[in-house]
């Protein structure tokens, strides 16, 4: 009766343990699976008309430090950090630092907020198609600003959802630069 | 209230003094019953923690204004937003229409926000609910269709680009009580591909 018991409890145990195991394995695959394959490639095969409705291929700013962020102009936040952008884009556009701005917008709305600011980087215009190639490149949830540091070899050094405080910003330039 | 019952002699002795029963086989009860909550325990939250961890603290756009409708009577539907904590929606953002016929219900008031550019905008944040009329009483359990666009963002600095929601509901014959609410339905995740 006793060694019945724990018979029964050694296979209980066995088979929880199973069950925990494969339940771990299930969630852990499915989330690697999940986590998308951050390439460059998208971008760099990616061509978009800028805000005067120039065709701009992306392949063209190959083996610079790339910034490119995803924004649009009913997107307040990303407003608001685009000015520290075109100050950084100014200081370290010398030494191998190019903006990109991706739209989510349309070209009337980008080009007025471009001119308000004195956008000094291009400002391609991607429509709302842009937030989908977005989350190609890691932004899951589909928000704005997003933004995306390519180092000169074309690896993506950094993702960021949701403002780059200007701290930050500088610490991932300084380390890529 | 009565008074305990005195006794002599045997005395039932109190549950927190009941002898620990020995360990038998691999595993005390206790054990046994732990490792089965805690089993439970990661089949129901893995999922959850599986999608926070993937997103840290933002919400899908349709979970965090989560958009859904009711009829009231035969010529009324409510339709209504619940946002969840730390976002807000965008009153002039806000486009309701029923059966495809745009409406234009009367919104209440929302809480002004300050935006370095766009100035003051009114925003809505907790739930907020609208009457949308329809044009004529509608037959019976006649489905309409109640969609909503909206756009809103959340307060540590991401928005979300506008969405457009919808749910059908049935309309009840005229005198009956509202129907159920009908929530629109969230994008499915996939936990097992």
């Amino acid at each position: 009766m006793m060694a019945g018991r724990a018979s029964w409890r050694a296979v209980a145990l066995v088979a929880l343990a199973a069950i925990v195991a494969a339940a771990l394995g299930l969630y852990v695959g499915d989330a690697r699976r999940s986590v998308p394959s951050l390439s460059s490639e998208a971008l760099f095969a990616l061509s978009l008309p800028d805000a005067a409705g120039q065709e701009q291929k992306l392949a063209q700013w190959r083996g610079k430090v790339l910034e490119v962020n995803f924004w649009a102009t009913w997107c307040a936040p990303c407003r608001e950090e685009m000015p520290q952008f075109v100050k950084t884009q100014a200081e370290l556009g010398p030494r191998g630092l190019q903006f990109i701005g991706i739209a989510a917008d349309d070209a009337s709305k980008v080009k007025a907020f471009a001119q308000e600011i004195r956008l000094n980087y291009p400002a391609l215009v991607g429509g709302f198609g842009a937030i989908d190639l977005s989350r190609t490149l890691g932004n899951t949830v589909m928000a704005l600003p997003f933004t995306v540091v390519v180092d000169r070899a074309g690896n993506i050094v950094h993702t960021q959802l949701g403002p780059l405080a200007p701290a930050k910003l500088r610490s991932v330039l300084d380390r890529t630069l | 209230m009565a008074s305990p019952p005195t006794s002599s002699g045997l005395r039932p002795r109190p549950a927190e003094h009941e002898p620990v029963p020995a360990r038998r086989g691999l595993l005390s009860g206790r054990t046994h019953r732990g490792l089965v909550v805690a089993t439970a325990c990661l089949l129901a939250f893995g999922p959850a923690w599986r999608a926070w961890s993937q997103a840290p603290d933002l919400l899908e756009n349709e979970r965090a204004f989560a958009f859904a409708a009711r009829a009231l009577d035969a010529q009324t539907v409510e339709a209504r937003f619940v946002v969840a904590p730390g976002y807000y929606l965008y009153r002039d953002k806000l486009h309701f229409s029923v059966g495809g016929a745009k409406k234009d219900p009367a919104l209440p008031r929302g809480r002004m926000k300050h935006d370095e550019f766009f100035g003051e905008s009114e925003t809505y944040r907790d739930t907020i609910a609208v009457r949308l009329k329809l044009d004529r009483p509608t037959a019976e359990r006649l489905p309409v269709t109640v969609a909503a666009e909206s756009q809103g963002c959340a307060d540590i600095g991401v928005c979300y680009p506008p969405q457009r929601q919808e749910v059908v509901v049935a309309m009840p014959r005229d005198g009956a009580r509202p129907g159920p609410w009908v929530e629109a339905a969230p994008v499915k995740r996939k936990w097992f591909r």
